[in-house]
């Protein structure tokens, strides 16, 4: 991918996620989030981690931020518009923001790998969907179906805890 | 392959399938939600017969499931306790929900088998993570009660923040050694450099660890989930997730962090895991059993006790090597049996009376004969006197820890050890004291339920564990030649 059009995405996800922080409308906020996950979607893709790419748009983008939308329109969520901005906090965290960043620069540019360009990866003949696919079902086959155990277990723990007791 | 794992793993399979069963059974109508805890209790047993019919030894996937005569050992022993749960469970819960409430501690009982049966880090956080799952439910289970929600929510927030500490150290030790089977971590740690790093990752796996055996001071959530929690899931928790969590322990910081080990011996510490368990063992002993004095409820003095005796246990890990640990497993399977037992009183108490503070216990002597022998059978071996299997274990834990350093370098320890058991003789000596001296005050409610066929159950489960409890400590060569041989 061309540098051009990494700007234009990491820029794209950079804009959005601080859409997402300084809306005051939940919906606006989530509806950022998508678009940030798009512009990480296609950040991946040009790292030819295809496979990555496309379940962070199925997964993230589709299913998960849908639900967090129809969780957010039906609650009544019109207290966090009327609150006031407090700005002696905000100014603590971007403090603390910067500092972090300052830091992670200050260490990656000490670091020894980031002096020299990243060595092409090697192509395999075999698509990465295959990859994943046969790690699961052949190496991490056991720990695969007792997640689907664990699934289980939450799916039971919710509708036990919040189903409406009838008297 | 396939097939092979399917044989390998049958009884975890029988105890998935049991748990579908009873799902669908409390589902389907209230006659049939009659029959789950017995067919529930059956699955538990066919599962033990299928766990003695594995082979001796076999490994999968690069240890993700191992078969030793060990594990197979401590899977019959989780199934067992998971057995008596149920029998708890019949008699406590009110006829709603209870199908789920079985499925829950069955598939809770397979996150246990699973992490004694494995020797892979992603496995064993897999095992802890279903557990936790599980147990975080049926602590807080019991709708009707606010305490159980109180019980329910400090265990989740404490069980979940714990385990992404362990999964952010296993991620460190990932990163430094770049397998996760433990074997294989064990032999790149004698070449690789100490640096740390490692212990960075190490004492972050151990944190969640030493939650899971209410270790101090990770142990705030203990005193109000014992209490809280519905009786059955509370004697669970304090029994069969923490002997599987102590197998595992043994196995992570012997088998995995073996290099790493250190000395906690006196003016010798050497830096490693031994000293962050000797401090976690002293600290235990100290605040269990000086807490656990000033308690009036029998729920949270029992917590305050497993504090205390999760420090005792810990002695055997800090003492290393093939008698520590075994001694460990011995005295861990001795405090699960009588911590079950002594919840079943509990449970019947708290059916008859409405509680279960200290005097609730007045006067048992005499309301019921069985009870007060049970019970005294139990506080007597938790605070080790002999005959009884509380006494051996202690004793073999004391002397693997004394002969495990030269010089007696763990003596000072020990002292710290003895001083809490004599500590804790009080405070055992009181219940009982309670129980046959005490007389019944006239004031306490009338009894809620009067007796049904359950409390007949329930009795007998009661009196084989303090037979099993008298056993051990009358011929505890029984057990622990078993350990011995299965210990490599």
């Amino acid at each position: 991918m061309s540098p051009f059009l990494f700007w234009i995405f990491a820029g794209l996800m950079l804009v959005f996620g601080a859409g997402v922080v300084l809306n005051r409308n939940p919906v606006a906020s989530a509806l950022s989030l998508v678009v940030s996950f798009l512009g990480l979607a296609a950040l991946f893709m040009s790292l030819d981690a295809y496979f990555i790419g496309i379940i962070q748009v199925l997964v993230y983008a589709g299913a998960v931020m849908v639900l967090f939308l129809f969780i957010i329109m039906l609650l009544d969520l019109r207290a966090e518009k009327l609150r006031k901005i407090n700005w002696l906090a905000s100014a603590g965290g971007i403090a603390v923001a910067v500092a972090l960043s300052v830091q992670i620069l200050y260490v990656i540019g000490n670091f020894r790998f980031s002096q020299q360009p990243f060595p092409p990866l090697a192509r395999s003949t075999v698509d990465d969907v295959h990859h994943v696919g046969s790690l699961l079902f052949e190496n991490y086959n056991l720990p695969f179906q007792i997640i689907g155990v664990l699934v289980l277990v939450a799916t039971i723990g919710v509708v036990v805890l919040s189903k409406r007791e009838l008297r | 392959m396939y097939i092979e794992l399917l044989k390998l793993a049958s009884p975890e399979t029988v105890v998935v399938v049991t748990a579908l069963v009873v799902l669908a059974l409390g589902l389907a109508n209230e006659r049939t939600a009659g029959l789950c805890s017995g067919v529930a209790a059956a699955g538990l047993l066919f599962a033990v017969a299928a766990v003695l019919m594995l082979p001796q030894q076999a490994t999968l996937f690069h240890g993700m499931l191992v078969i030793t005569p060990l594990t197979s050992l401590f899977k019959i022993i989780c199934l067992v306790l998971a057995f008596f749960t149920v029998i708890l469970a019949r008699a406590d819960l009110s006829s709603r929900n209870r199908g789920e409430y079985l499925a829950l501690v069955l598939l809770a009982t397979i996150g246990l088998m699973l992490l004694v049966g494995s020797e892979e880090l992603l496995m064993i956080f897999i095992g802890l993570e279903l557990t936790g799952l599980s147990l975080y439910v049926m602590a807080g289970f019991d709708k009707t009660d606010v305490r159980s929600a109180e019980a329910g929510l400090k265990y989740f927030l404490f069980g979940s923040t714990a385990s992404a500490f362990t999964l952010f150290g296993i991620s460190f030790i990932y990163g430094m050694t770049g397998t996760t089977a433990l074997a294989a971590i064990g032999q790149k740690l004698t070449t690789a450099p100490v640096q740390p790093l490692l212990f960075v990752g190490i004492v972050m796996t151990l944190i969640g660890f030493a939650f899971k055996i209410a270790a101090a001071p990770f142990h705030l959530w203990a005193p109000d989930t014992y209490q809280g929690a519905p009786v059955p899931s509370a004697a669970f928790i304090a029994s069969g997730s923490k002997v599987a969590s102590f197998v595992v322990l043994g196995k992570i910081v012997l088998v995995g962090f073996g290099p790493a080990q250190g000395s906690a011996a006196w003016h010798a510490m050497v830096a490693g895991w031994a000293p962050v368990l000797a401090a976690l063992a002293a600290l235990s002993i100290l605040i269990g059993n000086l807490v656990a004095l000033a308690q009036t409820n029998v729920r949270r003095l029992l917590a305050y006790s497993a504090v205390a005796h999760a420090g005792y246990t810990l002695l055997g890990l800090v003492a290393g090597g093939r008698e520590g640990f075994s001694a460990t497993l011995f005295y861990t399977t001795v405090y699960a049996f009588t911590l079950v037992g002594a919840f079943g009183v509990v449970a019947l108490v708290r059916r008859e009376t409405g509680g279960d503070d200290l005097k609730n216990f007045s006067g048992l002597s005499s309301r019921s004969p069985l009870l007060a022998g049970c019970m005294s059978i139990f506080m007597l071996s938790l605070a080790g006197l002999p005959p009884l299997a509380g006494f051996f274990g202690k004793f073999y834990l004391f002397s693997a820890a004394l002969r495990a350093v030269d010089n007696n370098g763990l003596l000072w320890l020990v002292a710290i050890a003895l001083f809490g058991s004599l500590i804790s003789l009080y405070y055992y000596l009181m219940v009982l004291k309670v129980i046959f001296v005490d007389e019944k005050s006239s004031s306490t409610t009338q009894p809620l339920n009067p007796s049904t066929s359950a409390d007949f159950l329930q009795e007998i489960s009661l009196t084989v564990l303090a037979a099993v409890v008298l056993f051990l400590g009358v011929m505890p060569g029984t057990l622990v030649a078993r350990i011995i041989a299965a210990v490599q």
